[in-house]
């Protein structure tokens, strides 16, 4: 694929996200959340259609890779596996992405997401990156999967190593990576760091902060307020726009959406049976579905600890690249999912299913996430500590041919029952 | 059929490191030694101390699968599917009871399988001792305090629980034996560079295995007696092709056993069971003890999950031209990411360098058998053509 077809990619997930904001809008009068994070999204994707033109370096990154940073040098960030799953479901070119991944020589057991990323690099199908930084926060798979990219693109990279333990020495180790890496993109993109405008984004993230917990809690309420089509949205305003005034544009106006609802005592669904405890994510391309079946059932997801629990702290502005460093140690994927699996992640989980009345626990056993189904067995005996039980369904979060509706379908509505008769 | 051309009706004693590969992990030498009062300990991967272990007066064994490919019902419903057999394996031992005289249990955080095998371990299986150490992924300075710090915690860990000081005297005694094993090993693995090396590679694994499950001051005492026997040996082995395995952990001779009656010698590796474990010695340096340990442990011949990848290619390739191969046969097992991951980078550089490779997909344990012998089978004549 040539640049520009590359570019007509980019375009059309520009154009589908401001048809989604026009039609939320229309739907709306006016405009919800939805209609914010569509927008958003349309202009996160011109920034990066246009980097090149506007004399801007354009950085392909992993997930949870620290783009404060980028954004406080006016670099351009590129989320390779947001970009590459949000392109191939609208353009369902999920399969043609994973034969390429295949033909590459990558193994089906390496993650989708990131066989796919490596897919739609080797296609050219999104604009070339100057540099690619990535990171082994969260997983073997970001951690190897750079070196691949960086080949594909033939672009220089960084690579952060992020220690697996939180001690003050690990923590020096990490500030010292990410001066490292300031000292990369200064030398690639000869701009210089702006430490001021890296200390309002942390100020910045501690608002965002506030605004997670707050939603957090305002899912307790009974009948809870969020959708299960929120979730996705709500993980993406940090992935996205970390400390960005569109992060807490669109939280503020979740909350307030929320806390509306609440105050009216309305719930997600219409009649409120089932509150569930999410771990781990369910596949993408079955969000609409499930929205629908939720609904049906009077099925809520209202606590999703591997993904929204956030640790206690706050980031100190006066610090901004140490508070970049501590906030990798207080995202919620790092502790549940990353590990160490301490006895303080395991009781996290048994507080969110008393805080939040959960009924019962939905596990997505994505095949591609190893050291998260490692932790199936424990949670679902710790969850069963406090009654709540768990259904464990095997997944693949962005290839379709992995999960048909029905199955699904057919195995939540034997746990509905079950927990109906309960 | 036995392809393999050895010329000598002899054959090599290799009684004492079958006795202990065939009990382990319930083998005399530990049991005798727990009856006498010592500790014994597991270790979880290359990247953990085994010096620090031993001045301490504990005996450091490698925590290992079954030996041959076997049902993992416990291993599945604890792990899930997902993760490697090899941790699936330990952890069903574990389980089972297999390794139940551990008095301790030390991993490093080197990949997601190990890190997860080494929390489940901690949550099921009771041991009087736990550690984990943060292992950095980069070769930098910092990446190098890093693990010094690391290995210092893990040092002061072990003392505070033992109530026992390590000195810098009884470290330098355990770097001068485990330096001796890696001497003798290189001197082994010399014997392979030979056009026609006096122990196949099966054999050679067979005594890799024994090293890091028995006390090192037996096992170099046995192994001086093989290379002993080897300087005075006539037995010469030839094949039709010189092999290279690289790729995942792995511990079973069978496999290595199944491609040289195939008609591969196997003449050496990249395996962390093998050239990985042994290759780098402990160099002091003007360094303090704990410091030099701590230096070679990192920067030792590196498993893919390092990074940057180059520094372990350009060490395979090395190898290649070493050990004069034909062929490499990269065998990794399933959802071990890290050398999946690796293994289009690691081909292209050896297709570049005009050496084919055969990549396998195995569960560990595996002997060799069904498919992976017809696709052993196939790359041995391609190798045979392209001789021609």
């Amino acid at each position: 694929m040539t640049t520009a077809e590359s570019r007509s990619e980019i375009d059309i997930l520009i154009r589908t996200y401001r048809l989604l904001a026009r039609m939320n809008r229309a739907q709306n009068k006016g405009g919800s959340s939805h209609t914010l994070y569509f927008q958003l999204l349309a202009d996160y994707y011109t920034r990066v259609r246009n980097a090149h033109e506007e004399g801007k370096l354009l950085a392909a990154h992993t997930v949870f890779f620290p783009t404060e940073v980028l954004y406080a040098m006016d670099i351009v960030p590129m989320h390779t596996e947001m970009t590459t799953w949000l392109s191939a479901l609208f353009l369902r070119e999920q399969a043609g992405l994973l034969a390429k991944g295949a033909e590459l020589g990558l193994a089906p057991e390496i993650c989708s997401p990131h066989r796919g990323v490596a897919g739609i690099f080797a296609l050219n199908a999104i604009p070339r990156p100057d540099i690619i930084l990535w990171s082994n926060l969260i997983c073997d798979n970001t951690a190897k999967s750079g070196e691949l990219m960086m080949e594909l693109s033939d672009s220089p990279g960084f690579f952060l190593d992020n220690p697996f333990q939180n001690s003050s020495g690990e923590m020096d180790y990490l500030v010292g990576e990410l001066e490292d890496m300031v000292h990369f993109l200064e030398e690639r993109s000869g701009r210089k760091m702006d430490w001021d405008r890296l200390s309002e984004m942390v100020a910045r993230t501690n608002d965002e902060i506030d605004l997670y917990r707050e939603i957090g809690e305002l899912r307790k309420a009974v009948p809870s307020p969020m959708s299960v089509m929120d979730d996705l949205e709500l993980l993406s305003a940090d992935y996205m726009f970390p400390g960005q005034p569109e992060a807490i544009q669109y939280l503020t106006h979740l909350r307030d959406e929320l806390k509306g609802m609440v105050q009216e005592g309305k719930g997600a669904v219409t009649n409120e049976r089932f509150r569930l405890m999410t771990l781990f994510i369910p596949p993408m391309y079955l969000m609409s579905y499930l929205e629908q079946l939720f609904e049906e059932y009077g099925a809520v997801s209202v606590v999703e600890p591997l993904f929204t629990l956030w640790s206690e702290g706050w980031l100190d502005p006066a610090h901004p690249l140490e508070s970049v460093a501590k906030k990798s140690f207080l995202i919620p994927e790092r502790r549940s999912m990353y590990g160490p699996l301490g006895e303080q992640a395991l009781q996290d989980i048994i507080d969110c299913a008393e805080q939040y009345k959960v009924d019962g626990a939905i596990y997505w056993a994505f095949m591609g996430c190893r050291h998260t189904c490692a932790t199936i067995k424990v949670i679902k005996e710790t969850l069963s500590e406090v009654d709540v039980p768990m259904l464990t369904i095997d997944c693949d979060i962005v290839d379709p041919t992995i999960n048909s509706e029905e199955e699904v379908r057919e195995k939540l509505e034997q746990f509905f029952e079950m927990l109906e008769d309960r | 059929m036995d392809y393999l051309n050895t010329r000598s009706t002899e054959s090599l004693n290799l009684e004492e490191f079958r006795a202990v590969n065939g009990t382990f992990p319930k083998t005399k030498e530990i049991l005798d030694l727990k009856q006498q009062g010592n500790k014994v300990f597991g270790w979880l991967c290359t990247y953990v101390p085994e010096e620090v272990m031993h001045a301490a007066g504990i005996l450091p064994v490698r925590i290992t699968g079954y030996s041959q490919e076997t049902e993992l019902e416990d291993g599945n419903a604890y792990l899930y599917i997902n993760n490697c057999s090899f941790s699936r394996s330990c952890l069903q031992m574990g389980l089972r009871g297999e390794y139940d005289y551990l008095d301790g249990v030390v991993a490093g955080s080197t990949c997601d399988g190990a890190r997860r095998l080494f929390d489940l371990w901690q949550h099921y299986i009771k041991v009087p001792f736990q550690h984990i150490l943060t292992v950095p992924r980069k070769y930098t300075e910092r990446a190098h305090c890093l693990y010094y710090e690391q290995a210092v915690k893990f040092k002061e860990h072990l003392e505070r629980h033992l109530d026992f000081e390590i000195t810098d005297e009884a470290l330098l005694k355990s770097i001068s034996l485990f330096n001796e094993s890696r001497e003798l090993l290189k001197e082994l693995y010399q014997l392979r560079k030979l056009d026609r090396p006096p122990i196949t590679g099966s054999e050679t694994m067979e005594v890799l295995n024994a090293s890091f499950r028995m006390p090192k001051e037996l096992f170099n005492h046995y192994l001086r007696q093989l290379l002993d026997e080897l300087a005075v040996s006539k037995i010469e082995h030839q094949n039709q092709a010189r092999l290279m395995v690289t790729g995942s952990v792995m511990n079973n001779p069978e496999f290595i056993h199944s491609i040289e009656e195939l008609g591969g010698l196997v003449v050496t590796d990249e395996l962390c069971t093998s050239t990985r474990y042994w290759s780098d010695p402990v160099v002091l340096n003007g360094r303090s003890p704990l410091e030099a340990i701590s230096r070679r442990y990192l920067s030792n011949f590196p498993c893919a999950r390092m990074v940057p990848s180059e520094e372990r290619f350009d060490r395979i390739l090395q190898l290649v031209r070493d050990y004069k191969v034909d062929g490499v046969i990269s065998q990794i097992i399933r959802y071990c990411v890290p050398y999946a991951h690796d293994l289009p980078l690691l081909s292209a550089r050896l297709k570049a360098a005009g050496i084919p490779t055969l990549a396998l997909d195995v569960e560990y344990g595996t002997p060799g058998s069904g498919q992976i012998r017809t696709r052993v089978q196939a790359f041995m004549e391609m190798l045979e053509t392209r001789k021609r």
